[in-house]
This record gives C-alpha cells, structure tokens and sequence, in this order.
C-alpha cells in the first residue's frame, strides 16, 4: 500500500516552533441540546492531551469549554436544538485556540462579560448559576467575547502550552 | 445527567471537519465516542465503532486525499432512533476502486499480497453496514452503521 513518506508522518503535536508552521484546525458541529457540550469536551481533550497539554490543563480547557458551550446551547440559542453551536480548535505550536459560537438568538451584553460574581450574595440566593464566565476567565490564558461572523455570540479561549 | 433522554424521533447530527493528516483520526474517534455514549450506546458498541472509523479515516488520509496534508476530512454523525450512522468524506484526490480484488489473509500470510490493506475487512467485521459511494460534490463517501444492538440489524 503506498504511503506518502514524508507527508503524512509529521507528528501533530507540532513540536517545532516554526512561525510558518501552518494552523491546524478543527471544526465541530453540535445541536443546541444539553449534553451535547460533553462531545466538544472530548474533542478538545483528546486534541490537547495529544499537542502535550498535562493533565490539570486538560481539565481547566474542559471546564471552559463545558462553560462556554452551555452557555451557547442555553442563552445564545435558546435551547432551541435547530440551533448550531460551532467549535473550533486551533492547533498552533505553542497554544491551542478555542471559539465557540451560537446563533444569537439572546445577545450577550458587555456587562454580563466583565461582572465578578459575589459568592456571598450567591449564597443567599436559590439561582446559583451565572459564575460560568468568571470560571472561564479564572481557567483560560486569554479570553475575548465577541460577535461572531454569523452574527451569534463568540467567545475566543486560548490557553498556552508551556514546556 | 442522562444520556438516553431524546425522544426517539428526534435525529441527532453532529458535524466534525479535521485536516487530512495521521493523528487526527484519534480526534474524530474521540469525539464520536462522546457522540455515541451520550446516546446511550454501550461500550463494547463504542469500542467497536472506534475502531472502524480509526481505520475509514486513515484511509482517507492516506487514500482518498493521497496524503495530502493541506486536504481535509469530513465527517458527518447521524443517530435516528437505533442506529447510528457515520459518514467520512474526502476530497477524491484518488477515487476508490471498488473493482479491485480483495486479497485473502492467505495471500498476505505468504507474501503474495501487501500486509496492510486490512481496513475495510476488519470495518465490515465491526459495523452493521459499510459502503463507499460517490459524494454528489465529488470526492469519497464512506458510509458506515451501526445499531444500538448488534443482533438488531439481522432480526
């Protein structure tokens, strides 16, 4: 069977640290169903254990990522399962970039990004939620809200491969 | 949280594109098996499905998109009710010869025949349906299903 030699061996953690060194990226896909946030972790797990990202970091990217897709499935899209999340996962030799977009059906305010939770108030009251950003921020190296091409909501993660 | 909470009529689709080179068939391997357990499938099932679409997407790496690295891979994941089906597409940099003769382990065990080129044989074994067609935007569709059960597709 002929192999391309040369072409396809290229290890894809990209360990040289060549500028010119092409993105790699991956796309995925997923309904705006609760649960579906679990395949975007595995995706990008299973990218970033292989470009060498330890254990801890794994975790902190699947966190974020859980966070950030929730959000697109439940706020951006409305539950609305018709409704796309997109992800996408850049591979670069030194960090791995991560978006997620809805479709916008909810856009998501300035202030909703930057607000800092208070836990004491949280405490008192029965929604315990809205700490997904502040998660976010608090576990990835960069973090960007944006709107994305389609017009939805985008969030931009980047987390760095230290070695 | 649960995983077979969809009501059965409802068709589940994810949709993954990676680029045509070896490593990332470990992506998609791992992201369909996310897929597949959130819709309840069991492990023995996974692991089933894991490998075949390990083995279709190397061939499109290393076949249909001739080792191209700038190509891509296109993969497709439907659930309706029991079955699942997933569909890899390559760009057809090198169409699939279905005519060509299958060579026998005996052949390979003897040297007459290479001994990689195993892939469809061994993904016929694991899955309930394989087949190769013609994408209408051209390249190689390589469509394969698996039920939820295996004893399902032969009742």
């Amino acid at each position: 069977m002929p192999v391309a030699h040369g072409q396809v061996n290229k290890s894809m953690t990209l360990s040289n640290s060549d500028a010119e060194t092409p993105d790699r990226i991956v796309e995925l896909r997923l309904p705006s169903r609760l649960g579906y946030e679990k395949v975007a972790m595995d995706a990008a797990a299973s990218l970033a254990r292989r470009m060498g990202f330890n254990g801890d970091r794994v975790e902190a990217l699947r966190t974020a990522l859980a966070e950030a897709v929730t959000n697109a499935i439940e706020h951006g899209n409305e539950r609305d399962s018709a409704m796309k999340v997109l992800v996408v996962l850049i591979v670069r030799p030194d960090e791995l970039v991560v978006s997620v977009a809805d479709q916008g059906l909810k856009p998501l305010d300035h202030d909703q990004t930057t607000h800092i939770p208070n836990i004491e108030e949280t405490l008192h009251k029965s929604d315990k939620g809205g700490w997904g950003i502040w998660l976010i921020r608090e576990l990835m190296d960069e973090v960007e809200f944006s709107t994305a091409p389609s017009g939805g909501n985008q969030v931009r993660m980047v987390i760095h491969l230290e070695q | 949280m649960c995983a077979v909470t969809e009501s059965s009529h409802k068709l589940s689709t994810i949709e993954l594109s990676v680029p045509s080179e070896l490593g990332y068939e470990k992506v998609v391997r791992d992201t369909i098996a996310a897929f597949a357990r959130r819709l309840g499938f069991d492990n023995e099932r996974i692991d089933d499905l894991k490998t075949a679409i390990g083995e279709a997407c190397i061939n499109a790496i290393e076949h249909g998109n001739g080792g191209v690295p700038d190509q891509r891979i296109s993969v497709s994941c439907i659930c309706e009710d029991e079955r699942l089906t997933v569909e890899v597409r390559d760009r057809g940099v090198k169409p699939y010869d279905g005519h060509a003769a299958v060579p026998s382990i005996e052949q390979k065990l003897q040297g007459i025949a290479p001994l990689r080129g195993m892939g469809l044989m061994l993904i016929a074994q694991l899955v309930d349906e394989a087949d190769f067609t013609n994408h209408p935007a051209g390249g190689n569709l390589f469509r394969l299903s698996l039920y939820r059960r295996r004893d399902a597709a032969h009742p």
